[in-house]
């Protein structure tokens, strides 16, 4: 009993955090089109963030303005100088920013170093849920995820504002004529997909190895999220979440770790293949 | 093209000159960089030619060095045993490439980002087997102590061994780049749909072209394993299919030596700069991003420039045709039938009960408002819209369900609305892809005859329309539009299909263009005997061309006769006047 509930709170807290690590590129690629293959790389640089407050004394929390902030600026002039350019062009972002992950990656590295950096545990210890015993941070990051989601959600389909990107993304031309700014919408749209990739950074940094490198797993895996669940819907962001974690939990139990990621890879080059629009596309 | 053979030649003599001039560990570094050179000219085979990019090309790299690596030790020096393990090093990875090309390809038309993730994916995978399965690849520490080629030694001779190779390499490249492959995998990346309707299979061309890439891959992973005596995971990963990405983009992506520039351009510039200067490899990101977007040619497109500065362009005449290109076979008589062909996508009823046959040669025409369904009459035709129910046929062999290429090859030629030609191919090329519709087998494919065809329909569309001949060496998205729907057309007909589809063949003309495109369909129809059917809205066109038409309203066929009748017909009035039925 209790082993199954320990994999239940472990196969829930995978899907959150892997819906967390892709609502960045939900945004970026299924609102705007723009496959950002520097996503993981804003990853990382939310966890760097987490590193560099660490060093300099502060709490964790400072981490959170600090990588919002680098994020902001960093999408704004990626937004600037790259992407603006290359809109309803997929193959043309990809390749553009596959050069800026490179470029992000060996930035930092020259930067910090290539090494794995050391994070301090951020609320250690555990509290008993249903009679076993989790890690506090772990159930903490559930709660915000959940918190986050639930407002996100809420805000898109009652604001304004969500309501002008809905009309951005069915109808650019149309949605400029009716005097929607959709260049400054979507540069907007970019830096709010990009900042939320480094808030996942800055969440999961206390957990994961974190070095220059750490991106590109992040950036597959939400592609693969993205393509089981479908492109332009918070619903498909979960489900794909949920098959994408739900594979790599339960493979990763019952076989070995590279088990679980190796059949994430044959899952998610199947629907590359074979349902590129997902279970559960609007389109 | 004289210039650059003779600039090849002197690039091969300064290569086999560097261990003289240099030294040995000069020449054994840039050993490396040409074999990471190979790669990319794979690499720029299928992204700068096909249009499509392989993210993953270490896969086959590294599966080469590995199968190298193996045959390597466990032949201990026996050449019998050797020789066939190191072909299957070449072999492997390039049937692997294919099937995994037929597979996506099949499925997904265009340059498909999700093709490149595919490649990447793999690669990924590749590096978890590579680590994992220790007892053959090593695992993590990889596979050592490789030995050298029988009779080369790896810091020596091995070098010319690698420089011999990727001459023959770029020969081989250069000489398939002017086959008729070569130029089909350049229509690909321009027209891929056009190029269905020639009957050619677009998935299996660029599967060839993506299994040739691997198989280069391996042959240079095959290089790379005596090279450097080790190889490890990393050979597989990710991280190095990225650089082979950049060092393709940077030296040229549509050239044969542009990959093997750039990777060693960047290489020893690297080895240079990778101590002195800790951003630079973030310069490399930098440089690639800048060569993405405003230098899409790399270096050797820079270079070209240069020399179009410098030299002026070369003449625009016609190449020589002086071979009949193979009689097509007349086939049967033409029976078209419609029956009940519903097509409904959501709520709307794009085709709702289309029933009509077609007996007998001759142009038949096709006339009805907007929306009626007559393009999508067509494009059920033809494979581009799935019927809901409902049958077509043509000489009693159904239509549904066929791919646009399959059904090109049932001799059914198709020309859509806005003329769709193969712009940066060269009006010689376009034609060449028409002749060779339906005409051309495997061996074709490879061979420079069929790039001297002719036929008499060639000289008769020529006599008719002379820019055909005049500027055939002129590339086709310089002509006009006037100029592009006769060439559209002329391929159309070229092809000698039993059965032509013309969709609105006058759109866009001027009165005078229309009138010679008029005289030319119906000389030439009535020459080669052919079905056509044309959809027109200028009943002065269907007037002059046709006697027998069909009225289309609402995805139905609402009249049919001659050209009277249907005029005469109480419906038809009804439709086009406005009044209500």
């Amino acid at each position: 009993m209790d082993l199954i509930l320990t994999n239940g709170m472990n196969l829930v807290y995978a899907v959150a955090t892997l819906a967390l690590i892709a609502l960045g590129l939900a945004v970026v690629f299924g609102l705007l089109g723009v496959m950002n293959m520097a996503h993981g790389e804003f990853v990382m640089l939310g966890a760097f963030s987490v590193y560099v407050t660490q060093q300099a004394g502060l709490p964790m929390l400072a981490a959170i303005p600090l990588a919002i902030a680098v994020c902001a600026i960093v999408g704004y002039l990626v937004e600037w100088s790259i992407v603006r350019h290359l809109y309803s062009r997929p193959f043309d972002t990809l390749l553009a920013t596959w050069g800026l992950s490179i470029l992000m990656r060996k930035l930092v590295e020259a930067g910090f170093g290539r090494d794995y950096k050391s994070i301090d545990q951020v609320l250690p210890g555990t509290v008993d849920v249903f009679g076993i015993a989790y890690p506090s941070y772990r159930l903490l990051l559930l709660a915000v995820i959940a918190i986050f989601f639930g407002l996100l959600f809420a805000w898109y389909r009652r604001s304004n504002t969500g309501a002008r990107i809905k009309a951005m993304v069915s109808n650019p031309q149309l949605a400029a004529a009716v005097g929607i700014d959709t260049a400054r919408l979507a540069r907007m749209t970019f830096v709010f997909g990009v900042c939320t990739a480094g808030l996942a950074g800055v969440a999961l940094a206390p957990l994961v190895r974190v070095e220059p490198y750490m991106g590109i797993d992040y950036l597959l895996s939400s592609f693969f999220i993205l393509v089981v669940g479908g492109l332009g819907s918070l619903e498909g962001l979960l489900i794909g979440s949920s098959v994408i974690g739900g594979t790599d939990t339960v493979i990763s139990t019952l076989f070995a770790k590279t088990s679980g990621y190796m059949a994430v890879l044959l899952i998610s080059i199947l629907f590359l293949w074979l349902r590129p629009d997902g279970l559960f596309s609007r389109r | 093209m004289a210039f650059s053979r003779a600039a090849s030649v002197v690039a091969f003599a300064a290569l086999l000159a560097v261990p003289v001039v240099f030294d040995m560990f000069t020449a054994y570094q840039l050993g490396l960089y040409l074999i990471f050179g190979m790669v990319g000219q794979g690499i720029a085979l299928c992204w700068g030619r096909a249009g499509f990019l392989p993210l993953g090309q270490a896969l086959f790299f590294g599966m080469g060095a590995y199968i190298a690596g193996a045959a390597l030790k466990s032949a201990d020096g026996n050449l019998v045993l050797l020789a066939p393990l190191l072909v299957l090093a070449i072999i492997v990875p390039a049937l692997l490439a294919a099937l995994v090309g037929l597979l996506v390809f099949n499925r997904q038309i265009g340059s498909g980002p999700y093709f490149s993730l595919i490649t990447l994916a793999l690669a990924m995978l590749g590096f978890q087997l590579a680590n994992s399965a220790d007892t053959i690849t090593g695992g993590f520490n990889g596979m050592t102590g490789i030995p050298g080629l029988p009779g080369f030694d790896s810091y020596g001779n091995l070098y010319f061994v690698v420089v011999g190779v990727l001459a023959i390499v770029s020969l081989g490249l250069f000489w398939l780049l002017k086959t008729p492959f070569g130029v089909l995998l350049s229509a690909t990346a321009q027209n891929e749909e056009r190029l269905q309707f020639f009957g050619f299979s677009t998935s299996a061309l660029k599967a060839a072209a993506f299994g040739i890439s691997a198989g280069l891959a391996g042959l240079a992973g095959a290089l790379y394993a005596p090279h450097q005596g080790i190889v490890t995971p990393q050979s597989v990963g990710f991280l190095l299919s990225a650089e082979f990405v950049i060092w393709t983009a940077v030296g040229g992506r549509a050239s044969i030596a542009g990959p093997v520039i750039g990777a060693v351009v960047i290489g020893f510039l690297a080895s240079e700069l990778r101590d002195t200067f800790r951003y630079w490899e973030a310069v490399i990101g930098l440089i690639f991003i800048v060569t993405v977007l405003k230098f899409p040619q790399g270096l050797i497109g820079l270079a070209e420039l240069l020399k179009r500065r410098l030299s002026k362009a070369d003449g625009n005449t016609a190449r020589i045709r002086d071979i009949n290109a193979p009689a097509r076979e007349a086939g049967g008589a033409p029976a078209l039938a419609f029956e009940d062909v519903r097509v409904t996508m959501g709520p709307v009823r794009i085709l709702d009960g289309l029933d009509f046959r077609i007996n007998r040669p001759g142009i038949h025409a096709i006339i009805g408002p907007n929306g009626a369904g007559k393009t999508s009459a067509f494009n059920a035709m033809t494979g581009r819209l799935p019927l809901t129910s409902g049958g077509i046929s043509w000489r009693s062999r159904s239509l549904a369900d066929l791919k646009p290429f399959q059904v090109a090859r049932t001799d059914i030629s198709r020309k859509f609305q806005i003329p769709s030609v193969f712009p940066e191919l060269s009006v010689d090329e376009n034609l060449d892809i028409a002749l060779w519709a339906n005409r051309t087998g495997v061996s074709d494919l490879f061979s420079m005859r069929p790039l001297r065809w002719r036929s008499d329909l060639y000289d008769t569309l020529t006599e008719r329309f002379p820019f055909l001949k005049d500027g055939g060496g002129g590339i086709a998205g310089s002509l006009s539009l006037g100029q592009r729907q006769m060439l559209d057309f002329s391929m159309t007909y070229l092809t000698e299909a039993r059965l032509v589809l013309l969709d609105e063949p006058c759109a866009g003309l001027s009165a005078s263009e229309t009138g010679a495109m008029i005289d030319a369909i119906a000389a030439i129809n009535s020459d080669l005997g052919s079905t056509a059917i044309i959809i027109e809205h200028d009943m002065r066109v269907v007037e002059r061309l046709s006697d027998h038409v069909f009225v289309m309203h609402q995805g139905r066929l609402l009249a049919e006769g001659d050209i009277a009748a249907v005029r005469a017909n109480p419906d038809v009035k009804a439709v086009y006047s406005g009044g209500t039925k």
